[in-house]
């Protein structure tokens, strides 16, 4: 390890920092007015046919998924990166120009996402709705991060790689091969010279366009929404708590037996179709043996923290961090079992299953992210975070946020599900299907409710922010060097 | 305040399952998959609960101790420590369970959705099929009033009026007084071969006394409300003959079977053949597409009929 | 081993790889062929068919609605017959969704009409009191793309050899074969007439007045795929 401190290029971290923020205050938004859309319906037709719950749902997951979630861990690569590789992205001219094409193709990409989803030009693939045009930009920033991820990892001096650098590897080299296969489609105005130039159709067809689909999208879900922000946590927590890993073993256990599972288990979104009843098995059983590695990077996080209890309290970050692995351990179990064939006849198709989607998206990514941003924010702006009370304001009203989402879309969907097969004494279906609409408008309401707070939560997040880095206590170089500037509020 | 923290958890998580369980209760039955999502649920929130609450006692009364490895990254070192053991056995017998499921449980090409449907169809036949062959007459109707509300109310209405002649209005149709509309304002739409019966084929009062001759003499309900005007209604009954046939059968099934009228079979026939109404299109509910077993039409036939009377 | 790989991000890269293929390889690669094969009766979509299926695309009714009936009484009762494989073999891409805000549509030909469709989409509560479906007005100002459903119909009879003008056995042991023209005029003349069959039994006046006009708005050619859907 060099001698000399390395001075550290936050330019393009920095950016994706604050895209983030930006396009978390988005989707979360868009997400209230949708959910509000559930439980008042005339509210769908304020704007037009741009302001309907079927633009703005798929308006939604992208803003997100790849707004929201794929910003925060493209700026926490860039900070994580060149950390734990002992390297600075000033020492390359080129790998900063990279990064640099790797912004702002992305930020093309969201600006033309947004158009053309309110426009409704989609492919109707779930988080896969981009028309080819975007595809081809989405392709370029994102071989232009791998570039990057090579180049940094080939200048590197740190030899051996960490955990968090493996993770992000297999976030690209998957992602990479997924994106590309889901969205095979020809375009139609090149075969025929008619119709909108933009439109394509899918390769595949049928039952195997729903397996590559949801092969696809159960694996998103993993290498987007999980892959990336274990390799996050597994930097911000220990370097945050200054303690060391607790198991070397379970962290590389865990990383290879989860990416080799994961992809056995997409069969579980496709249970009682029409896909083989084989797949389906294959899809049933191995979310229950993806229980143990999900669980095993968790619990190392956890154990990691033993003896830390007084951290845990004073340190808001890293409660963030702690609540994060709980609802993480707590959506893959619950997606888990609700792979089991039994729980999915009930299950599919209800509100229990976007119940089990907003755990982790606002328990495990949404508040890894956050605590991310908070913990880059002052070292990137060299200044000392705002309010730590308005952290822990944050951190409850978000809490109590998720719960109540989460909670009326178990009752939701549960009862939905049965209610949808119940039979009378004679064995004919004892419900029409409004029935059971009207039954749970009462729950969307609450999940309305659980959205607005955690929104607002968010907004607390974006001011604190915003007073850290324009009015926060400018930090000294020593400050920056310890464990965590939050041990000096 | 820890122990607090903790304590208010694991209440929370037995205040949420109970609401669930108490707001599903009324649906769970005698169904596996309710009772088997009921239990999952409860699992979901109570092993996740415990596993936590372990690991929160960990970080608050256990401390940090192993061997650390050689290398450091930016100041983030790793212990040399062993998996957990419980982690460790759980994460073997779950991959056990896998090898055994796919060697000798259900082996993969063994277990089919189609096979396990009809077997759930076939349980279901022989307990109400049979149950229901002789149904009498209120089970009839009760059956016929849930399958109603569930399939016939969107346009009928829930007291089977029509709602606002958007759809007949089951207080007379079906009835002698049906029949009088039909010969004022004509029937269309259900499908016959002789196609619509126009409108006003006679006057109020004559179709009237049609209307008692049909149901007392040619219908198999048989009774009429004004038996006086049978012998006038037999005069006149030669209009409809010329479409209806002389024996009101239909002349072969080219329109309506008058036989059936005030009958559940005349309301099968609707369902079999659907209606294009004076406003709309009434769907068909055919037993040869599984919308509705032969019983069940007949039970909604005795319903229909109930509600003019 | 792992340390090895730990210090050598290229093969650590492979490796990563190949475990993931893994998974995809034995399980999407073995039944393709046969998933693909269609069941006898499903037929392709007509122009005006694929332009309606272009419209529940645009405006997402896949995010709300199935087309995906389980075996389990409780579904074939409710809705219609299980699905087979086979009657997804033209769905480029398939709609099966993920979630019933509503019910599921896969047969939704075999119980609803046109009229019915036409007063649903304009004002759902009008008649189905409860629902919490959106209205959808533009349907029956906006116009169908014609062109793109046509374009796309005529891709997939190229690319992927999709029966068109081609006699295909149907259930009852018949012939019948889907007519694609080979012309965008001679299509839009075709995907008229049928839209004038379907505008027949509607009572908008805007509607029938755009179809007078030659002019096909997208509630129509929406109506012409849900009617499609048995």
């Amino acid at each position: 390890m060099g001698t000399r401190a390395l001075e550290y290029d936050y330019t393009v971290s920095k950016w994706f920092l604050i895209t983030t923020i930006i396009l978390g205050i988005v989707g979360l938004l868009i997400g209230v007015i949708i959910a509000l859309e559930m439980a008042y319906p005339e509210l769908n037709n304020l704007f037009g046919e741009y302001g309907t719950f079927g633009r703005l749902k798929v308006l939604h997951t992208n803003t997100i998924i790849y707004g929201f979630v794929l910003s925060g861990v493209f700026s926490s690569w860039y900070y994580i990166a060149q950390h734990v590789l002992k390297v600075s992205l000033h020492e390359s001219p080129f790998l900063q120009i990279m990064a640099k094409v790797h912004y702002f193709t992305y930020l093309l990409v969201i600006v033309l996402a947004l158009i053309s989803l309110l426009l409704g030009i989609s492919t109707s693939k779930e988080y896969s709705e981009f028309e080819w045009p975007i595809d081809i930009f989405v392709v370029i920033f994102w071989l232009s991060w791998g570039i990057g991820i090579s180049g940094l990892i080939g200048i590197r001096r740190e030899k051996s790689l960490y955990i968090s650098i493996w993770y992000f590897m297999a976030t690209f080299l998957v992602v990479t091969a997924l994106y590309l296969f889901n969205n095979m489609s020809i375009p139609t105005y090149f075969i025929t010279g008619t119709g909108a130039w933009y439109h394509s159709v899918s390769v595949y067809a049928g039952s195997n366009d729903a397996m590559i689909q949801w092969w696809f999208g159960n694996n998103m879900v993993e290498f987007i929404l999980t892959i990336p922000i274990i390799a996050m946590i597994y930097y911000f927590l220990p370097k945050e708590a200054g303690q060391a890993v607790y198991s070397y073993k379970l962290s590389l256990l865990s990383f290879w037996t989860l990416i080799f599972v994961y992809f056995l288990a997409g069969g579980h979104n496709l249970i009682y179709s029409t896909v083989p009843d084989w797949v389906q098995t294959v899809g049933s059983l191995f979310s229950i043996v993806l229980i143990l590695p999900s669980w095993g990077n968790a619990i190392n996080m956890l154990l990691t923290m033993k003896g830390e209890w007084q951290q845990l309290q004073t340190n808001q970050l890293i409660k963030f961090m702690v609540m994060a692995s709980t609802f993480y351990m707590f959506s893959t179990l619950e997606g888990s079992i609700q792979a089991i064939k039994s729980v999915n006849a009930l299950a599919h198709f209800t509100d229990w299953i976007p119940g089990h989607v907003h755990n982790g998206a606002l328990g495990w990514d949404g508040f890894m992210i956050i605590a991310a941003a908070f913990h880059m924010a002052p070292r990137i702006f060299k200044r000392e975070i705002y309010s730590k009370k308005l952290m822990n304001i944050q951190f409850w009203t978000q809490t109590v946020g998720i719960v109540l989402y989460f909670s009326s879309m178990w009752i939701a969907g549960i009862t939905q599900g049965m209610m949808w097969r119940a039979t009378d004494q004679y064995g004919n279906l004892a419900h029409s299907f409004i029935d059971t609409v009207i039954m749970i408008h009462p729950y969307f309401v609450i999940r309305s409710i659980g959205g607005v707070l955690y929104l607002v939560g968010f907004l607390f997040f974006t001011y604190n922010f915003y007073k850290t880095i324009t009015l926060g206590r400018r930090l000294e170089y020593y400050e920056l060097k310890n464990t965590s500037p939050m041990a000096t509020i | 305040m820890t122990d607090k923290l903790i304590m208010s958890a694991v209440m929370l998580a037995i205040v949420i399952f109970s609401i669930v369980y108490a707001v599903a209760d009324q649906y769970i039955g005698d169904d596996t998959v309710n009772i088997l999502s009921i239990i999952a649920a409860g699992t979901i929130v109570g092993f996740t609960a415990i596993i936590i609450i372990q690991y929160l006692n960990q970080i608050k009364n256990d401390h940090a101790t192993g061997e650390l490895i050689e290398n450091n990254w930016d100041g983030i070192g790793e212990y040399k420590n062993e998996l957990p053991f419980g982690w460790a056995i759980s994460f073997v017998l779950t991959l056990i369970f896998t090898i055994w499921y796919f060697l000798s449980g259900y082996p993969l090409n063994a277990f089919s959705q189609i096979g396990q449907y009809n077997e759930e169809v076939n349980i279901h036949n022989a307990k109400f099929e049979t149950t229901f062959e002789n149904a009498d007459e209120e089970t009839l109707n009760d059956m016929g009033e849930s399958i109603f509300l569930v399939q016939c109310t969107p346009c009928h209405g829930i007291t089977g009026d029509g709602i606002d002649a958007k759809a007949a209005d089951f207080r007379t149709w079906g009835t002698e007084k049906g029949i009088i509309n039909s010969i004022v304002n004509g029937s269309r739409g259900l499908g016959y071969a002789m196609n619509e019966m126009p409108a006003g084929l006679l006057g109020v009062n004559d179709a009237k006394a049609v209307a008692s001759y049909i149901m007392a003499k040619i219908s198999d309900y048989g009774k009429t409300s004004n038996p006086e005007l049978i012998e006038q209604g037999k005069d006149l009954y030669a209009t409809c003959a010329v479409c209806h046939g002389d024996d009101g059968k239909g002349m072969y099934g080219t329109s309506a079977d008058l036989t059936k009228y005030g009958t559940s079979a005349f309301v099968i026939d609707v369902l079999q053949s659907g209606k294009k109404g004076f406003i709309g299109t009434m769907p068909t509910y055919r037993v040869e597409d599984h919308i509705m077993t032969p019983i069940q039409q007949k039970a909604v036939g005795t319903f229909i009929l109930s509600l003019s009377k | 081993m792992f340390n090895w790989l730990e210090k050598h991000p290229l093969f650590l890269g492979i490796v990563i790889f190949l475990f993931v293929s893994f998974a995809w390889i034995v399980t999407i690669l073995p039944n393709f062929a046969e998933m693909a094969r269609p069941t006898v009766g499903t037929k392709p979509y007509t122009v005006l068919e694929l332009a309606g299926r272009g419209v529940y695309i645009k405006d997402s009714c896949n995010a709300c609605h199935s087309q995906m009936i389980r075996p389990f009484k409780s579904e074939t009762d409710r809705y219609g017959i299980y699905s087979l494989s086979g009657e997804y073999a033209y769905d480029r891409p398939s709609l099966w969704g993920s979630k019933r805000t509503g019910p599921d549509l896969l047969r939704v030909g075999n119980y609803r009409t046109t009229d019915w469709h036409e007063n649903h989409m304009l004002n759902p509560t009008s008649v189905v009191t409860g629902s919490i479906m959106p209205k959808y007005p533009h349907m029956f100002k906006n116009l169908a793309d014609i062109d793109t459903a046509w374009a796309e119909a005529e891709t997939v009879r190229k690319v992927f050899s999709v029966p068109y003008n081609e006699p295909l056995i149907q259930k009852d042991g018949t012939y019948q074969s889907v007519k694609l023209a080979s012309t965008i005029e001679e299509a839009k003349a075709d995907a008229l007439a049928e839209a004038k069959l379907v505008a027949s039994d509607m009572k908008t006046k805007s509607v029938i007045d755009a179809i007078e006009r030659g002019e096909i708005p997208e509630i129509v050619a929406l109506i012409a795929y849900m009617n499609s859907l048995k």
